[in-house]
């Protein structure tokens, strides 16, 4: 397939599809390529879902009345129930795919030079699924995001200061029903921002790739078949667990309608947001946990420069153990905020603390051993 | 990666296989239940007839309409009787808010309760069929009863099931317990009408994608064989 | 499908069909999994109940109609007499001598002629009509009178008598049993 029967009457019209073509014709790619490299690429395809579902959602759905527009989406618009499935399921997944991407890049060490800005918007990925995924959480109307909002907009009010009045003005005041109108604004403009920090993290890793000219590979129909061989198994997956496991996404106390007197027993919050509500629900007061959530980006995103061991560093036996030991920490983080395990309140104060640990000192310390 | 799906594809037999048994009593058995379970439609049915000369006195249930009965078994025309006997037409609730008040506790909206309760139709069988005398040491507060199946023991709702409190229209033998499990198949549809779609769509869609997976790796592989 | 051509390494054929099968499942999948988007912006259930409506059409006397609101329109339900049956025979009054031809089968339900089901509008100029009990002007036809114009139905909703020219318009509608029928 040659340059030229690629350039087909559509494009010598249009010179940006010339382009296209000649792009994913071009031999840039690394070859052999693992699955799990792919994982951008579909938490891509789950951002373009979830916007595409979410519009769906956005259609029917009411702030004003949440709980009952929900009810009526899943009972009473045509395939509601699959559409919020849809958005559920995804949702599940792609935090998946990004707390792994996360960890593979910090098993594999993919945030040093030159791909410094890959890290930083892979980080800026999760920060920003965080942040939509609570305001999906407490837009469903129901007991448990009512609640979360309740102790979020609580914790605004008593923070004071600059940090008090930004959040003040993010949730407009306390919690009432005017807050999710403009939380569902918020939700959806971060949930397709998500999109930009996508193909910048895209931009940033193709420009930091340093491939073999020689041995280098075309996207089509390499990358294109592995990638569409994932994206069928990422289905797959999504099929057992949108259909068969349809609580795994929400908590069961989002079934009662938020308001009432009475607030369910164990409300909590969703799986995906579970380590960082674990990580700032040791602190006491709202001014530490804010404060211990900048300290805690700030260490994510100077994961590049804590890592000591120079362009030339090996993967260490040591580093690699101690990353397994970051995943089984914020694992436990997470299962410590659902009550789970048994001193829940005290491990989930050893989980935070080995958490900054991990990044103050275990980083610098093991990576500057292991460049020798 | 084809021993993952070998055993689910077995695990997905094995559960068709166990999902199409009936509501039974004991056992206690929901047809619902189960990766693959689907209403009972006639035991849902006579749980609509329970609900309607049992509960429908102080519960409401105001997410489901007349028209979604249809989905029951019921036809167009029996629906449309149902609602007009109620003096509604099809798009009316079936019952709209109930004001009442048992001594500060509010009976709650049965809509969603299956799927607001742990348990779901087997809590609803257990508290439907958990009424007795208070044991001792048990202190009621007024106007409660005691249930061994709700949190805490005592609740405002007093018995209501009993041994023919409904006829139904199919023959089967109204005990109580029958009546407490059907209603809850009921009440476990309300709560989540699309369950059969669900895993109906759901089966058709792992088969489907199971085998668009096998052909995507393979094509894949073959595709990578002939790189230099 | 064609024969491998000699310039075809032996896989080559396979490999392609295996490619254009990947790809056409995909595409299956792709319409599968949209196709519930689209479906969701078709009338909800609510929407489409909405727009029909089931009427008690037993207690209505004969000789006398019912009308209810369906639509934003006056929808006029009258049970005729054996009289006015009789009255209005294909024989007796001859459709191609009406300002609108319509004969007595095309104004009824084949299975219930004793229910004319009508818009209760006067076509010419748009005003409720009257008739529908034995006690208010009914005209020259036993039927409705337009109070604004003038204009003069007969029982089955025919335009007899003038500024109007075209009969009274019949909804959608089905009976779903003797006494009961939806609209719409």
């Amino acid at each position: 397939m040659t340059a030229q029967t690629n350039q087909s009457w559509a494009a010598s019209r249009l010179p940006c599809l010339a382009s296209l073509c000649a792009c994913l014709n071009a031999r840039t790619m690394a070859p052999g390529g693992s699955y799990f490299a792919a994982f951008p690429f579909l938490i891509a395809v789950l951002a373009a879902f979830l916007s595409l579902s979410g519009i769906v959602l956005a259609v029917f759905y009411n702030p004003w009345h949440a709980f009952a527009s929900v009810q009526f989406i899943n009972r009473d618009v045509n395939q509601g129930w699959l559409i919020r499935t849809y958005h559920a399921t995804g949702t599940t997944l792609i935090f998946a795919l990004a707390y792994l991407h996360l960890f593979r890049s910090i098993l594999i060490r993919a945030y040093r030079a030159p791909a410094e800005f890959s890290w930083l918007m892979s980080v800026k990925l999760l920060l920003v699924l965080l942040l939509t995924g609570w305001l999906g959480f407490v837009l469903t109307g129901g007991a448990a995001g009512h609640l979360s909002l309740v102790n979020a907009a609580n914790a605004a009010l008593s923070l004071g200061g600059l940090p008090g009045a930004v959040g003040l003005w993010f949730l407009g005041g306390p919690a009432g029903q005017g807050t999710l109108a403009r939380l569902e604004v918020f939700h959806a403009l971060l949930g397709i921002s998500l999109l930009l920090v996508v193909w910048a993290y895209f931009a940033s890793r193709k420009a930091a790739a340093q491939v073999e000219p020689a041995k280098a590979v075309a996207f089509y129909p390499y990358y294109l078949a592995q990638y569409f061989a994932a994206l069928a198994v990422l289905a797959f997956i999504f099929v057992l667990l949108g259909f068969y496991a349809p609580g795994v996404s929400g908590v069961a106390a989002n079934h009662i309608p938020a308001g009432g007197l009475a607030l369910p027993l164990g409300a909590g919050v969703p799986w995906y947001l579970a380590p960082a509500a674990g990580l700032l629900g040791v602190f006491p007061t709202a001014k530490l946990a804010v404060a211990a959530a900048i300290v805690a980006v700030v260490l994510l995103y100077a994961l590049p420069w804590l890592d000591r061991s120079g362009p030339d560093g090996a993967k260490g036996k040591v580093y690699c153990f101690f990353t397994w030991v970051l995943a089984l920490d914020v694992l436990g983080l997470g299962l410590a905020a659902a009550g789970v395990l048994p001193f829940s309140p005290v491990l989930a104060v050893l989980f935070t603390g080995w958490f900054f640990f991990h990044f103050l000192v275990l980083t610098p310390v093991v990576t500057a051993m292991e460049a020798k | 990666m084809r021993r993952v799906f070998a055993l689910t594809a077995i695990l997905t037999i094995l559960g068709i296989a166990n999902a199409h048994a009936e509501d039974t009593l004991s056992p206690l058995h929901f047809q619902s239940q189960g990766p693959l379970g689907t209403i009972d439609k006639a035991a849902a049915q006579r749980g609509y007839e329970v609900y309607k000369s049992v509960c429908a006195g102080c519960h409401s249930l105001g997410k489901v309409h007349y028209r979604d009965l249809e989905a029951l078994g019921l036809t167009p025309a029996q629906a449309a009787g149902e609602a007009l006997a109620a003096g509604g037409t099809l798009n009316s609730p079936i019952k709209g808010a109930a004001p009442l008040n048992m001594g500060g506790a509010i009976p709650p909206d049965l809509s969603s309760i299956a799927a607001q309760r742990p348990g779901g139709p087997n809590y609803i069988y257990n508290y439907l069929t958990g009424f007795g005398p208070a044991p001792a040491g048990v202190t009621l507060l007024p106007g409660h009863n005691y249930n061994a199946a709700f949190p805490g023991g005592q609740t405002a709702m007093p018995d209501v099931l009993h041994d023919g409190a409904v006829t139904y229209q199919d023959g089967v033998q109204p005990t109580k317990a029958q009546e407490a499990a059907d209603v809850a198949e009921f009440l476990a549809w309300a709560a989540d009408p699309n369950l059969d779609a669900r895993h109906q769509i759901g089966f058709r869609a792992i088969i489907f994608f199971a085998f668009l997976t096998i052909i995507a790796v393979a094509s894949k592989r073959k595709v990578w064989r002939t790189q230099a | 499908m064609a024969e491998p051509t000699a310039s075809h390494a032996p896989g080559e054929s396979r490999r392609d069909f295996l490619t254009i099968l990947a790809a056409a499942t995909g595409a299956v999948a792709a319409g599968a999994i949209l196709w519930p988007v689209v479906d969701a912006l078709n009338p909800d259930q609510a929407a489409e109940g909405t727009g029909q409506l089931i009427v008690n059409v037993s207690d209505i006397a004969e000789n006398t109609a019912k009308t209810v609101q369906w639509g934003g329109l006056p929808v006029t339900i009258r049970r005729l007499s054996a009289a006015d049956i009789a009255a209005n025979q294909d024989e007796l009054v001859v459709p191609s001598t009406l300002p609108a031809p319509a004969d007595f089968a095309s104004r009824v339900n084949a299975g219930y002629p004793s229910f004319v089901v009508v818009v209760g509008l006067n076509t010419a100029t748009p005003c409720a009509l009257e008739g529908d009990s034995p006690s208010e002007p009914r005209g020259d036809y036993n039927g409705w009178v337009c109070p604004c114009d003038g204009s003069q139905y007969d029982p089955l909703g025919r335009v007899r008598k003038g500024p109007a020219k075209r009969n009274l318009a019949i909804p959608r509608y089905t009976f779903i049993n003797p006494s009961q029928i939806r609209l719409g």
